[in-house]
């Protein structure tokens, strides 16, 4: 049991070096598929082992309620002076359940993934990758410290720019793949001077006290929580405080979890198989930045100013997205930008302090979100590889099962009723409404405009969702009308094997960045003109119409699995206000698992507000922990050992609360109902109608970026620093001295005239005098 | 016996080597056996440089080990006197490990004056072992200069189009800054003399003298050879604006030479100024701190920007050395045990990985005889096995966890924040931080344009992968940058307690310059 957790991670690393060594060799597409599916089985079976096993971070039951994480330590990792970190691993509530959603999920989409990239020629690669990116993740959330974590963040973000890249024949692959490294970068920059801070500040980077081999290790987070909040100001920014620590964690967050202003590279990262963007540009890898956040509650929640920073940014960067994802074309991009918005409200969540609500988000995220890329990948695939809407149409009658599935994945982000989303983001908006965070003391009505943020961009989210499934699954089929089928994914490998041209890369636009996505031209007459005619020779077997065909069962079986998610796995966390609606009464379960792991927002007249809840509803609360002491003022705050907080369900339970809870859920429903109406008749009429240029080219930011940052920094350094410096200023100076001093040629004249063997001979002479003369010394040394 | 004499013994096997592949060249001639007498004599002073791991322990303390002191010239007291600490023992390791490889390297591509390039490189390596080794002034200065005349030559004669504008460049920078080295050297040996009755060149009895205070450096002294000694190592480093020897010199050294030049001879630069500078005259290295980490700081930048935009994949990596050597500075010039450690980590992090990206430069220029960026491309397809290891190179280069370069830098960088030494330590840091983006996008942006894309140059298509040999000779350092990333402590845990020592020193030392310490203690507040 104590060194159980290391399964988890280390299946997947073993898989990736079995496929990476054997894989090759063993030419066996059943070989590799099966050991990287079982792999992370592997990993699967013990994570909920772990997680639901008598004591584990997950269970339950009377007996076994505790807290306490369960630890596995492999070994101490880095020792200097007074820093330490451990390679340990550690799960928690919030761990476990991350865990939890990541094996199985990743479980789900490795399967899909053996059909969506049969016969591709570098199946095993991609599976060593997949693997290698399986235990990255894992590592990341199992960390028990800043740095391990910080490993599986590298980790991660290493493996999402292998798996970007996978192509490594298109160009538009390289640039995406090099375009999210670099983006990422920027942001753990934030994540390594984040945990310096805070190192400083507590002279730990443990997330939990712990004892290893004797030795007292405490947790940086409970050293934090004890500390005083720090006001809501704009200097404690640069103070040097939690406060600072808290903003540079959350410039990482922005870089792996796609926010304002670092999001460029989610986009265009969907140039790496479906597959690859279902699991780790949907599902996991950019959670990870909702994660850190969440496990750094203690110190979100002393840091006031950082929670207000995150919920901004997190609701320009939801409703951003959403207007760009309403333009465009592309079947993956209208679901990256997408996840880039709901990221947006899951940062949103966390900014006005409703922690748990924002994990909710995320899980709920990962069933619907899987499910919607693996169903663009299993039209992608069906469609012979075309990824451009607008030459799809009237799929459902082709592909019953994706159309069936992923109309769960529809109505579960549209947010309707009983469909996980739905729970999830009504919660969000409930919650940033009702804002309990330390600022919204100081700024009474902001919570409001976030909310109206927040509901605009859910409205958009229906619209662009409907837009998309009416796109693909209805109307007329327009894939006859014109040559559909694509150079998507893996028909492209299959090009480079027949010695075909592919196709992206001879027309790559000049600046080094694609402009237009993969086939998209081909419905733009006046584009295509000069663009098809040297491809056509390429995907000439594409071209005429034919029958789009439904996917094989390795594909539709997770696909089934992951809309039964979508559609029920919401209902482990139906809010208090909802369920006592049918006199159900059921507990939040998700609420009250993971309410004891993170930190509460510190409040005036907490200790008052809980006396009152205590009163409303307090009975129906049945403890899945003991029942923390009652505080009066601010509760104590340290996180991990779980004694501490009141259940948001036992404070929220006013029967006013719950009314304006009742009523904000009944404003939800319309939203999605009325954006899931205005995408049909927008769009059932003219699938093609098209958006404004400015939200199709993406608000241009891209080429802001270009020419404001990136283009002057290589000029400059190219022409300023080494030309100019380099060479002109700092070499030109010693050369002039070198000239003056010496005249050059006398010293080298040496080298010219065939004296280099007599002048080693002469050092080695001089050598051999000076050695034996130490060979005599020692002799008399020796002798003495 | 043999462990009694290891160090004189590793010193001389190499040169013994040397003598016996020109004796074996007089009489025999048989061009073939050269490199492999070469490599017989490196790897069995590589495995007898192991052996320093015997008595250099896990948590050893700081004393010298394999000591060895006999008189050399007794009228000016000059000893013989040699022993490793923890500070010296990886970095002799480290020499040992890469000359074979470096031997190895050259196997095929050294094809003129055989002879004559494996008798330099053996010498080359007795010089640098000794320099590591040296605990006497004058024996170090000796090794100093020796190391200097083999890579000369080796640039010189078998290095690239501009090879003699950069083999005089590089005598001419670095014979200048040895030269004040000497004047300094003398003018501590002068001091001792003057205040203790007898000078002295032994490090051990001048760190004594000055620790016990019977001999004391004026400060105006303590100026001048501080900045003599600092002059001579900074451009060893090299230390920005010094470095623009770097990128000529290794671009046009062979392959072995710009492994060894990166691997070990920049190394003698930091180890120069963490064991004399620092431990000689710690007033002074507090004094001049800032200016330090101010310069190692534009170095971080400047050269991860200017390795940016090199259309030269060898001349990238160069200047990404002074880029990395950056961080090693301002890890020395932090003097916490975080930074210092760090910094020791650092220079053998380098050492093996840019020696093994010059390795895998060499290989693809052996192959296509060019080294411009824009003519590669696309090479995974016909070279997957040179693609795996450039990319792991690079990665371990760009500090990615759980390879090598990470766990130095992080040590570097918290060494930098933590520090008392100077203020504004953490603006210092987050400026030196941004370094580690640089070199994502630098090396990136060269694997992409080297390694991935598609193959645009028809001769590209047809390279051979890598073979045996060059797998072989990678994969040791393959190896090395896993487990030093993944399990530091056999390295950091040997160093610990001679880092601390010379740390100790620094931070706790009130010397002639006694003020300094109340600096120090204003700086402490934040």
């Amino acid at each position: 049991m104590l060194t159980m957790l290391r399964y988890i991670i280390f299946a997947p690393l073993a898989g990736a070096a079995i496929n990476w060594l054997l894989g090759r060799r063993a030419r066996s597409e059943l070989f590799v598929g099966l050991v990287a599916c079982g792999a992370v089985a592997v990993s699967t079976v013990v994570a909920f082992y772990a997680a639901f096993m008598h004591g584990g971070a997950l269970h339950l039951g009377e007996a076994g309620n505790s807290t306490a994480p369960v630890f596995d330590h492999l070994w101490t990792w880095i020792q200097v002076g007074n820093f330490r970190a451990d390679f340990g691993l550690a799960m928690d509530r919030l761990s476990g359940i991350y865990t939890l959603f990541i094996t199985f999920v990743g479980l789900l989409i490795h399967i899909f993934a053996t059909g969506y990239m049969h016969g591709d020629r570098g199946f095993y690669r991609f599976f060593a990758y997949l693997n290698l990116f399986m235990f990255s993740m894992l590592t990341l959330v199992l960390a028990d410290n800043f740095l391990l974590m910080f490993v599986g963040w590298e980790g991660v973000g290493l493996c999402s720019y292998l798996l970007i890249g996978y192509y490594t024949d298109r160009r538009e692959a390289g640039d995406a793949a090099k375009k999210a490294f670099v983006m990422n970068r920027i942001g753990d920059w934030g994540v390594v001077i984040g945990v310096m801070l805070i190192f400083f500040l507590t002279g730990s980077i443990s997330f939990f006290d712990k004892t290893v081999g004797g030795a007292e290790v405490y947790s940086a987070l409970a050293r934090i929580a004890a500390m005083a909040p720090e006001a809501f100001t704009a200097q404690s920014i640069i103070a040097g405080g939690i406060t600072s620590a808290a903003v540079l964690l959350f410039i990482g967050a922005t870089g792996k979890s796609a926010q304002i202003p670092l999001y460029v590279w989610l986009p265009d990262a969907m140039a790496g198989p479906t597959p690859v963007s279902a699991l780790i540009h949907a599902a996991t890898m950019v959670t990870a930045g909702v994660y850190m956040v969440v496990r750094c509650s203690a110190i979100y929640t002393h840091a006031p100013t950082a929670m207000f920073i995150i919920a901004i940014i997190g609701a320009a960067t939801a409703i951003f997205a959403a207007t760009i994802g309403i333009a465009q074309n592309d079947i993956k991009k209208v679901l990256a930008y997408s996840t880039v918005s709901q990221l947006g409200y899951m940062f949103l969540a966390c900014g006005v302090g409703a922690f748990v609500a924002a994990i909710f988000h995320v899980m709920t995220h990962a069933f619907f979100k899987a499910l919607l890329f693996l169903g663009s990948g299993s039209v992608i695939h069906g469609m012979h590889h075309e990824q451009d809407m607008r030459r799809m149409g009237g799929l459902k009658k082709y592909m019953p099962i994706t159309f069936f599935t992923m109309f769960a994945g529809w109505l579960a982000i549209s947010g309707i009723p009983i469909w996980a989303g739905f729970f999830s983001k009504d919660e969000i908006l409930w919650r940033t409404w009702s804002a309990e965070a330390g600022w919204s003391q100081s700024l009474h009505s902001f919570p409001k405009v976030l909310w109206v943020i927040g509901a605009v961009t859910a409205l958009l989210t229906a619209v662009y969702m409907t837009r998309l499934m009416v796109m693909t699954f209805w109307g007329g089929e327009r894939f006859r009308e014109v040559n559909a089928g694509g150079q998507a994914d893996e028909a492209h490998a299959a090009a480079y094997d027949e010695h075909e041209a592919p196709h992206d890369a001879q027309t790559a636009s000049p600046g080094d960045r694609p402009h237009h996505a993969p086939g998209e031209h081909v419905d733009d007459h006046a584009h295509d003109a000069h663009v098809d005619d040297e491809h056509a020779d390429a995907h000439a077997h594409h071209s005429g119409p034919f029958t789009p065909h439904e996917s094989p069962w390795t594909m539709t079986v997770p696909l089934i699995v992951l809309a039964v998610l979508s559609t029920v796995g919401g209902l482990v966390g139906i809010p208090y206000a909802l369920s006592s609606l049918f006199n159900a009464h059921t507990p939040n379960y998700f609420e009250q698992t993971l309410e004891p792991a993170v930190a509460h927002p510190v409040e005036k007249g907490e200790g008052a507000r809980a006396a009152e809840g205590a009163g409303a509803g307090a009975n129906d609360v049945r403890w899945l922990s003991p029942p923390p002491p009652k505080t009066d003022g601010a509760a104590p705050l340290s996180v991990g050992e779980g004694s501490q907080g009141e259940s948001a369900a036992e404070r929220a339970h006013s029967p006013e609360e719950i009314n304006a809870e009742r009523l904000f859920t009944g404003i939800s429903v319309l939203i999605a109902a009325l954006g899931i109406g205005i995408g049909w008749f927008l769009y059932r009429r003219k699938p093609l109608l098209r958006a404004p240029r400015l939200l199709e080219e993406k608000y241009y930011v891209d080429e802001i970026y270009d020419a404001a940052i990136i283009n002057p920094i290589k000029t400059g350094s190219r022409e300023g620093l080494w030309k100019i410096f380099d060479i002109g200023v700092i070499d030109g100076i010693v050369n002039g001295m070198g000239r003056g001093i010496t005249e050059i040629g006398s010293v080298v004249r040496y080298l010219q005239v065939g004296f280099v063997r007599w002048y080693a001979a002469l050092i080695l002479l001089g050598a051999v005098a000076v050695i034996g003369y130490f060979a005599f010394m020692l002799t008399q040394y020796a002798a003495r | 016996m043999l462990q009694d004499n290891l160090l004189t013994i590793l010193i001389l096997l190499p040169t013994v080597g040397a003598l016996a592949l020109i004796g074996h060249g007089l009489f025999w001639k048989r061009e073939n056996d050269y490199r492999w007498i070469a490599l017989l004599f490196s790897v069995i002073t590589f495995a007898l440089s192991l052996l320093l791991l015997t008595r250099v322990g896990e948590n050893s303390d700081a004393a010298f080990r394999f000591e060895q002191k006999t008189l050399w010239i007794g009228a000016i007291g000059s000893y013989y006197h040699l022993g490793v600490d923890g500070m010296s023992l990886w970095l002799v390791i480290l020499t040992t490990l890469l000359v074979p490889v470096s031997i190895l390297s050259s196997w095929n591509s050294i094809k003129k004056r055989a002879l004559s390039f494996y008798v330099f490189m053996l010498i080359l390596e007795s010089a640098m072992i000794g320099v590591f080794v040296s605990l006497d002034l004058l024996i170090f200065y000796l090794f100093f200069e020796a190391s200097l005349v083999p890579m000369f030559f080796m640039i010189g004669i078998w290095g690239g189009e501009r090879r003699i504008y950069a083999a005089t460049k590089f005598f001419i920078y670095t014979a200048v800054g040895s030269l004040l080295m000497l004047v300094g050297i003398i003018a501590l040996y002068y001091i001792h003399q003057q205040q203790a009755g007898a000078g002295t060149f032994d490090y051990l009895t001048l760190l004594d003298a000055l620790k016990s205070g019977r001999v004391v450096i004026t400060e105006s002294s303590a100026f001048w050879i501080f900045l003599a000694f600092a002059f001579a190592f900074c451009i060893k480093v090299p230390l920005w604006p010094l470095h623009t020897w770097l990128p000529d010199a290794h671009t046009e050294a062979p392959t072995a030479g710009s492994v060894i030049l990166a691997g070990v001879l920049l190394k003698m630069g930091t180890y120069g100024l963490l064991r004399f500078n620092l431990g000689l005259m710690p007033e002074m290295a507090r004094r001049f701190a800032p200016y330090f980490v101010v310069l190692a700081i534009i170095g971080i930048i400047y050269g991860a920007l200017v390795a940016m935009v090199q259309p030269d994949v060898k001349r990238l990596v160069a200047y990404s050395s002074v880029s990395h050597m950056g961080f090693v500075v301002l890890g020395i010039f932090s003097f916490t045990e975080q930074g210092m450690q760090g910094a020791l980590y650092q220079m053998l992090n380098h050492g093996v990985s840019t020696g093994a990206l010059f390795l895998l430069v060499g290989m693809i220029y052996d192959r296509r005889h060019t080294r411009q960026i824009s003519d590669f491309g696309g090479l995974a397809t016909p070279m997957p096995w040179f693609s795996t290891f450039f990319v792991i190179a690079s990665l371990s280069s760009i500090g990615l966890p759980f390879l090598n370069g990470f766990v130095g830098e992080f040590l570097i960088l918290l060494g930098t924040w933590l520090s008392t030494g100077f203020s504004y330590n953490w603006v210092a840091t987050m400026i030196a931080a941004t370094g580690v983006i640089w070199a994502a996008v630098y090396m990136l942006w060269m694997l992409q344009r080297v390694v991935f894309g598609r193959i645009r140059h028809g001769e590209n298509a047809r390279l051979s992968d890598l073979n045996a040999r060059e797998v072989g000779l990678l994969i040791p350092l393959l190896i090395l940058m896993l487990v030093m990333g993944v399990y530091p402590r056999p390295f950091l845990s040997r160093s610990r307690e001679s880092v601390v020592a010379v740390q100790q020193r620094v931070t706790k030392s009130t010397g002639a310059a006694g003020s300094f310490s109340v600096e120090v203690q204003e700086n402490k507040q934040r």
